[in-house]
């Protein structure tokens, strides 16, 4: 703030009325300019000051006694607005007695005459002994006094109480601040983001400009070393304090919220006239969160720092990074700020630890962040990987991106994601700012991790069994970054992703999965909750935009949090049924009734499988090989795998197998092809138990010719395929002999079934439910129990013992369950009732035991 | 005067509120409702398991109108609410003695 000479004393000519009409004029003036920022309410507050020192020079007749008057809170710091109370300290330097009351009268009077709202304090310098902590108002509106006319030396007494590094007072004035600061900002849900904001008293603010220079001014030495960009935050103020103005003007009244007509009232008095109204009032709220979000920053930071002071010993948590004072912190931080590949690091250790992240750390990155290019910061897949981590929902995860966002280390990394930075879309449903409202989808998705009601616990399941939770936060994080711009956001939106996603290496597989839900990220909201839910084309449609059980959790999980983020009161209990039943109709399209749905093989949609065919796969070899096969198979599997498991299909003589074995991040691919052997299904779910692996997800399907396609994705516990090179040789050697028939797979399986009976009790309620109605071929029969070492297997074979072709399956592993599909047959048919009975009883009989 | 309280499929909502308006009735309450009729809900089957044979999502709409609109609305709800399928929903219509406006302290004569 511009500091101004002391205004000159009023001449005799100049009445009361005329100096504040002239003052208000000039004011008014410059507030229709949209310049009745700090300058402006400096000179405003001056004129002021004549006024008061006008009517001190005849009240102080009335009393001989020493006295100071002095200009507290927003008057003390010459920040008065057209209808701000003008806040007085009278402090009187022995006992008040009757004449002293005459002299406040006369002071007051003239002051309530002039239609000013007057706060005043009497104090006699006794007063001064102690901290008058049950006043926090006044010990905070102290922070800003200003000596307006008498006693001089009162005045220095009181400044040693309250003003600058060695005030007395300091400490209590600051929990003062700290206490009034965490009312006023749990009064806004503790929340910047409203979209009619009071640019007083909300977060980031300007009462909360007036505690950064409060923590400032007084100098404790815990805050001594803090850097604050004042710079900024002076700019910030300037811009409050302007729109301030405003708001006092046109609703004539001391109100601070700047609602939806005075935003578009200021904005007409900021904005370039050439613009419509609409983009002006939407730069103009865009440039409000920017600043208050400097200004919440800078408290934040203020009121860390006080709270900071090593009294810990500091612990090495991992490479270059302690945990002290629940922080974390760089060990060398000039080192760390030359190495920007290991900030997130700071994050991901955070998480880890359940703490936050120092504000040495965010420090560092907000001064240092601005030097590096985006590829800086991902030099190698190491980093991708320390993302990921960091983007898996957890308690911590939106407090910690938050941090993130705030030193701007996100926009760096991704300058997509800066493209919405504090980007204001008006319309009548969105609460907070594009950048705010993905944070808060974030917020959401972490909240999934301890659901409040048992509506949000089925979310939450889903939640906990979808292994790629990472890529579902990543979709999230880039789901908006489109509405930067007014075109299709969501086609905009993938168009950024891919750029940011192949700029880190994210492995192609999954940035289809991200670029699926970013761009069909409005279409589950759109069906579930405006079209016709119960017709079958409807849900059928849906299911072949998703195509995977996988994706539709996701979309599903994304639709939720996306739609909450909106607003508070945005996804109803009503929403949430109509989202829930519409994913399980579209899962149950997914799971029972895709075996319907066979690939056409003369059909178009084949023409692009068919030009990339390698020269040594003949075009009726490859339509042989899909004939028969769901349609899910081709969505299940790329390309180059539909060719590479018609290789495997060649010259196979009963009972061979082809298969490939290949490590996939951090699981294990299986793809077998074989002739339809009886129980072929049972036997390799059985040699991958008794290698110890754990079966996360399958699909075994069928062609025409009664070729079996199994492909099992499986983890490796144990590093056994890992840590032995002759642990290949020994899987395939054992599963051909099983295959063969040279091996009996329940003989060599038994020991270790003998060392399984003693287990803790099921916590998962088996069920065993079967369905002759869905499918046309099919008899469907579903399984959902708790996972166990070898359960794929010994239900499969409790299947085949029942003469059953199992022509499909579908298995999915989620945190403790194991939920098994099979679409079966007997003798080419649907099972007959008493079989279907009988089967449901050997497998109910079977988990129970 | 008569309010007429129509529960139908949330899908349908713009439908019933455009047919409204055509036929001269522009004010209306809109409310999210839960409940089932005869079918008790629609039974699902999710992983093996029957869920919550319960209360089904619905949108309620309150008209208020005078009598000689009131087969016009009914007719405008039931063309623009109907699917031919269960759970199409139901139209009431209630007498209403008296309405007031708030602001003006009028009686309301629709």
């Amino acid at each position: 703030m511009t500091q101004l000479a002391e205004s000159p004393p009023a001449t005799a000519t100049d009445s009361l009325p005329d100096i504040l009409r002239a003052a208000r004029d000039e004011l008014q003036a410059d507030t229709l300019a949209a310049r009745g920022g700090s300058e402006s309410l400096a000179r405003y507050s001056g004129q002021i000051d004549r006024i008061v020192r006008q009517i001190y020079r005849t009240a102080r007749e009335e009393t001989d006694a020493p006295v100071a008057v002095v200009a507290v809170g927003g008057y003390g710091r010459r920040q008065l607005c057209l209808h701000s109370d003008v806040d007085l300290l009278f402090l009187f330097g022995r006992p008040i007695r009757a004449a002293d009351e005459r002299f406040l009268k006369a002071m007051l009077h003239p002051l309530w005459d002039l239609r000013f709202d007057v706060g005043h304090h009497v104090r006699e310098v006794a007063d001064l002994r102690e901290a008058d902590t049950d006043n926090p108002e006044y010990l905070v509106a102290l922070t800003d006094a200003r000596h307006l006319d008498g006693d001089a030396g009162l005045f220095e007494k009181l400044g040693e109480v309250c003003l600058g590094a060695k005030a007395a007072w300091g400490d209590a004035m600051l929990a003062a601040l700290r206490d009034l600061t965490e009312q006023r900002h749990a009064q806004f849900n503790r929340t910047l983001y409203h979209l009619e904001p009071d640019v007083k008293s909300a977060p980031g603010g300007l009462r909360d400009v007036s505690a950064v220079r409060m923590i400032r001014r007084l100098r404790r030495p815990a805050v001594r070393r803090l850097y604050i960009p004042i710079g900024r935050v002076d700019e910030a103020e300037d811009f409050l304090l302007r729109i301030r103005s405003i708001v006092h003007l046109k609703r004539n009244r001391n109100l601070n919220v700047l609602t939806h007509d005075l935003q578009d009232a200021a904005a007409g008095l900021f904005g370039s006239p050439t613009d419509k109204l609409e983009r002006q009032a939407e730069a103009l709220m865009s440039t409000y969160f920017h600043h208050a979000r400097i200004v919440n920053r800078a408290l934040g930071r203020s009121l860390r720092a006080l709270d900071g002071g090593s009294r810990e010993a500091a612990v090495a948590v991992t490479d270059g990074l302690v945990r002290r004072d629940n922080e974390i912190s760089f060990v060398d931080a000039t080192r760390a700020s030359l190495q920007p590949h290991a900030w997130l690091r700071a994050f991901d250790a955070a998480l880890d630890e359940d703490c936050a992240v120092s504000e040495q750390v965010l420090t560092c990155i907000y001064r240092h962040g601005d030097r590096y290019a985006p590829e800086r910061f991902f030099p190698s897949t190491d980093q991708l990987d320390v993302l990921r981590r960091v983007m898996r929902p957890r308690p911590g995860l939106y407090a910690r991106l938050s941090q993130m966002h705030d030193c701007g280390l996100i926009g760096r990394m991704f300058p997509e994601f800066h493209k919405v930075y504090c980007r204001v879309i008006r319309d009548s449903y969105h609460k907070y700012t594009v950048d705010e409202h993905t944070l808060q989808t974030l917020r959401n998705l972490e909240s999934l991790c301890s659901p409040a009601t048992r509506s949000r616990r089925r979310f939450a399941n889903l939640l906990a069994e979808t292994p790629d939770t990472d890529l579902l936060a990543l979709a999230l994080l880039f789901h908006d970054v489109g509405k930067w711009t007014n075109r299709n956001h969501a086609e905009e939106g993938v168009r950024m992703a891919l750029g940011a996603l192949r700029r880190i290496g994210m492995p192609e597989e999954d940035i289809a999965t991200i670029e699926f839900l970013i761009r069909h990220h409005l279409r589950m909201s759109t069906a579930a909750f405006r079209r016709d839910t119960a017709d079958p084309n409807v849900v059928k449609q849906f299911a072949q935009l998703v195509g995977t059980e996988q994706r539709l959790k996701l979309l599903c999980l994304l639709t939720l949090v996306d739609v909450s983020a909106v607003g508070p009161d945005v996804m109803t209990p009503w929403k949430e049924e109509l989202l829930w039943r519409f994913y399980v109709d579209a899962y149950n399209r997914l799971t029972l009734g895709y075996g319907d749905d066979v690939i056409d093989t003369a059909a178009a949609s084949l023409a692009e499988l068919h030009a990339s065919r390698p020269a040594d796969v003949a075009p009726g070899e490859l339509e042989a090989f899909l004939d028969g096969l769901p349609e899910r198979y081709l969505r299940l599997v790329d390309a180059p795998q539909v060719y590479e498991h018609v290789r495997l299909s060649r010259d196979l003589q009963a009972p061979d197998v082809h298969y490939t074995l290949e490590q996939k991040h951090s699981a294990w691919e299986l793809a077998i092809v074989s002739g339809n052997q009886p129980g072929l299904f049972s036997k390799v779910c059985g040699v991958l138990s008794y290698f110890g692996m754990d079966i996360l997800r399958g699909q075994a399907m069928t062609n025409r010719q009664g070729l079996a396609v199994d492909v099992f994705e499986f983890t490796d516990g144990e590093r056994f395929f890992e840590l032995n090179p002759e642990a290949r040789p020994m899987f395939t050697e054992l599963l051909a002999d099983i295959v063969a028939g040279r091996k009996d797979i329940d003989r060599i399986l038994l020991p270790k079934q003998r060392g399984l009976k003693r287990r803790a009790p099921a916590r998962v309620r088996p069920v065993v439910h079967f369905d002759n109605a869905y499918s046309e071929r099919f008899s469907i029969l579903e399984v959902v129990a708790q996972d166990a070492w070898g359960l794929l297997y010994r239900i499969s074979r409790v299947i085949s013992q029942h003469g059953c072709d199992i022509e499909f399956v579908l298995i999915s592993t989620g945190t403790d369950r194991a939920i098994d599909v099979f679409h079966l047959t007997r003798s080419g048919a649907k099972l007959a009732a008493g079989e279907a009975a009988a089967l449901q009883e050997s497998l109910e009989s079977l988990l129970k035991s | 005067m008569k309010l007429i309280k129509a529960i139908v499929r949330p899908n349908r909502v713009d439908e019933v509120k455009d047919a409204l308006s055509e036929v001269g009735i522009p004010g209306m309450t809109v409310s999210e409702v839960r409940g089932h009729g005869r079918q008790r809900g629609h039974p699902t089957i999710y992983r093996g398991s029957e869920y919550e044979i319960s209360l089904l999502p619905k949108v309620e709409i309150e008209v208020v109108l005078p009598d000689d609109l009131v087969d016009d609305a009914i007719d405008a709800i039931m063309n623009a609410a109907r699917t031919g399928e269960i759970g199409d929903g139901r139209v009431f219509v209630i007498p209403i003695e008296q309405g007031r406006i708030i602001r003006t302290g009028e009686r309301d004569t629709v």
